[in-house]
């Protein structure tokens, strides 16, 4: 499992368990799985998809993935 | 009776008064309350990009970037005051004012020319009173701000800074402690102050480059930077007032009980009087 945060700076929208993550990179989708290598990438503007929980849209941040913690770090997201 | 009605009027105007400012302080007490829970859930945020920030940074890559150039000779600088828009929140605005003073009087004193950006009626109000120039001033900045008033804020200045025609930015804030105690200090927000420990460097697979994350990253720690001053200033000016409204009301309180006092020993004294004339009255009719 993967524990999964999706942080705004006025709020942490979600904090939880998932078995994966969707998220729009700069450059395209990207999914990642539990036991994913270490990770830093940047977002593009899309939607999130937590596997099994709630949807964002996001537009810019980065998603950083390490020891099968996921945090999205973006400035401007909003539940889908 | 004139002194006893005289009282009679300035006992319920305390009580007046002590009603209104026991009301301010029970709405600063809840305002502050949320004010106190946004500083909270502004942290992860804050830690998740300094950990990144500080993961990626090397020296090497400093250079390419201009959030982090260090001018050499500094030529302007730029304070942004964070005041409020509302008084009655005792020493606030006044110490806050006095920092960017003060901060302002040391720049100038190396020879800088300092622009100084204004938010909040009350900082703007003492500046108009010196009759000092303002580069520019927010008064539309709610007790409640959002990242995009930060980023409205820091954005010109970042953009000039960049340019070079600025050489730092400096904020003027409160950094909120706890409901007693937020004083004002000035944090320089530009250049972005290099990370000195590099944490425990992962081999992180990095998409696009670290330099281009870094080129999302600086910018919206800057930003950040302001946020949280805004956010933390906002919890602080609550605070304020809610202990300034406190100590009014206590104060009320006290000069309540000194003036029901004085009152009632003037009634007593006034009746005593009375039966000794009715007395003294009685006694000249049967003597």
């Amino acid at each position: 499992m993967l524990h999964v945060s999706v942080i705004s700076p006025e709020a942490t929208l979600f904090e939880g368990e998932a078995p994966s993550v969707t998220a729009p990179a700069f450059d395209g989708e990207v999914g990642i799985l539990t036991d994913h290598a270490p990770m830093v990438t940047v977002l593009g503007k899309g939607t999130l998809r937590v596997g099994g929980g709630p949807s964002f849209t996001v537009e810019g941040g980065f998603l950083q993935v390490v020891d099968n913690q996921v945090r999205v770090v973006t400035e401007k997201a909003a539940k889908a | 009776m004139a002194k006893g009605r005289e009282l009679v009027g300035r006992i319920k105007s305390t009580e007046n008064t002590r009603k209104i400012t026991r009301t301010m302080e029970m709405v600063a007490t809840s305002k502050m309350k949320r004010a106190q829970d946004r500083v909270v859930a502004a942290r992860p945020y804050a830690k998740a990009l300094g950990d990144v920030i500080s993961s990626l940074y090397n020296a090497e890559l400093a250079e390419s970037f201009p959030l982090l150039r260090q001018p050499v000779t500094m030529k302007t600088a730029a304070v942004l005051l964070l005041s409020s828009n509302r008084g009655l929140a005792g020493g606030f605005n006044a110490n806050l004012i006095r920092e960017a003073r003060h901060l302002v009087a040391k720049l100038e004193g190396e020879g800088i020319t300092v622009e100084l950006h204004v938010v909040g009626r009350k900082g703007a109000g003492y500046f108009r009173y010196v009759g000092r120039e303002l580069a520019s001033q927010r008064t539309d900045i709610s007790e409640a701000p959002h990242a995009a008033d930060a980023s409205s804020l820091v954005d010109g200045l970042m953009g000039r800074f960049i340019s070079g025609s600025l050489d730092a930015v400096y904020v003027v804030h409160s950094v909120y402690k706890s409901a007693l105690s937020a004083p004002p200090t000035s944090t320089q927000v530009l250049p972005v102050a290099r990370p000195d420990k590099t944490s425990a460097q992962k081999d992180y697979l990095l998409y696009p480059s670290a330099e281009a994350i870094l080129t999302e990253l600086l910018p919206a720690y800057v930003r950040n930077a302001v946020y949280r001053a805004l956010v933390e200033t906002a919890a602080a000016e609550q605070a304020a007032r809610r202990n300034a409204m406190k100590s009014a009301t206590d104060n009320a309180g006290e000069m309540l009980n000194v003036l029901r006092r004085t009152y009632n020993r003037a009634r007593q004294a006034n009746i005593t009087q009375e039966i000794a004339e009715i007395v003294g009255g009685a006694s000249a009719l049967t003597g």
